[in-house]
């Protein structure tokens, strides 16, 4: 939580004191508006092989270190590099329809900091027919967050470390919330899928891995899809290697052993570590290449092998 | 007034003074030193962006951004 004193901005840079009113600058002005495959989020569990446009404001409410899209997330709207399109929730919801995209994805930075942006596109957006996702750290509080889900369809949630140590060193931000996010939203009903940044010597030690795996297992369900990513050197970590693939590897292998049913690793190329695989029967469901859905084998959600049902949103 | 009237307006008073008070002590309770009451807040939207516009161009290729 951040006090904002008059005529200053937030932690976020983009919600202004005005006069006593807190005042949202990047209301229908994303600095960012692309199509990209859905695996990208990523999101593996919903819609597999559908584009879905995806958008973004310029402003974030945590100042990870290692941020990946730091030129946007802690930018400010006044930056004169950083330019934004108006797209009011209407224009939204027609640029979604007109490119056939079944989904629209709040994502890069924040959804949370563009809020009032993304309740109103998601709840026009539904009454369209188009599917709302969001892509977040969940650092919000519970009463915005629920009411924010009544409109959404499916989440990946970057649970960046189990420890406050880390959220606070690393993040500037603190772990229970974001705790609390997930089980929120998992018990909500919408899609959720956990993504973790492994970053080489701050949380990418087996008993970290087992620890933040350990807690995923217990309170959002072994059947969770859980991401396991690849660090690039970004922003105020470009000291740091690249986490390897022997890590990620490492990582997937530790969940794995922990009963979560389906462990994906993204960020590198591996042989095997972005399919799916039937948690009954162990077969092959679908066969992914980087965003690239190769086969899916689901029949109505269910494993053409075992009937199985498969945890997702698949049509 | 009879005596069961009188019990059923004292049980009546008693109610209403017991759900005030509570009332009363949950709104004027200090919270924790460091700790602040929080309020959803719905920030309103700005007539006019404060930084630089641009057009709607081809939005078809994939984002450069991660996520």
């Amino acid at each position: 939580m951040c006090l904002i004193g008059p005529g200053q901005s937030g932690e976020c840079r983009v919600r202004i004191n005005i006069d006593g009113v807190l005042r949202t600058v990047v209301y229908g002005y994303p600095c960012s508006i692309n199509i990209d495959p859905i695996e990208k989020k990523p999101l593996f569990h919903f819609l597999p092989g559908t584009p879905i446009l995806s958008i973004a404001t310029v402003g974030c409410n945590l100042h990870c270190e290692n941020c990946q899209n730091w030129e946007i997330s802690q930018a400010n709207p006044e930056d004169e590099n950083i330019s934004a399109y108006f797209c009011p929730p209407e224009r939204l919801v027609l640029l979604t329809k007109g490119n056939n995209c079944p989904s629209l994805a709040y994502t890069y930075t924040d959804p949370i900091v563009y809020y009032e942006y993304t309740y109103d596109a998601a709840k026009l957006a539904r009454s369209a027919g188009i599917r709302n996702v969001l892509v977040t750290a969940g650092y919000i509080n519970e009463e915005p967050w629920r009411q924010l889900l009544k409109y959404v369809d499916a989440v990946t949630l970057d649970l960046k470390g189990i420890t406050e140590e880390f959220y606070r060193d690393v993040c500037s931000a603190t772990l229970k919330p974001v705790q609390n996010a997930l089980v929120v939203a998992k018990g909500s009903g919408v899609e959720l899928e956990v993504s973790n940044l492994v970053i080489p010597t701050l949380n990418d030690k087996p008993e970290q891995i087992g620890e933040l795996v350990g807690w995923v297992r217990a309170n959002l369900g072994r059947d969770t899809p859980l991401h396991f990513l690849g660090f690039i050197p970004r922003y105020k970590m470009r000291h740091l290697p690249p986490t390897s693939l022997q890590t990620l590897e490492m990582a997937r292998n530790v969940a794995m052993a922990e009963g979560m049913e389906f462990v994906y690793i993204g960020n590198v190329q591996s042989r095997d570590g972005q399919n799916t695989y039937c948690p009954g029967c162990k077969n092959l469901l679908i066969e992914r290449s980087g965003f690239t859905i190769l086969q899916n084998r689901l029949k109505d959600g269910r494993c053409p092998d075992c009937s199985k049902e498969i945890y997702g949103v698949w049509k | 007034m009879t005596r069961r009237k009188f019990i059923r307006k004292l049980i009546k008073t008693g109610s209403a003074i017991a759900v005030g008070v509570s009332w009363l002590i949950n709104k004027a309770a200090p919270l924790p030193q460091g700790i602040l009451r929080r309020k959803f807040i719905w920030a309103v939207r700005v007539k006019k962006y404060p930084g630089p516009l641009k057009p709607l161009r081809d939005i078809s290729k994939q984002g450069k951004w991660s996520g």
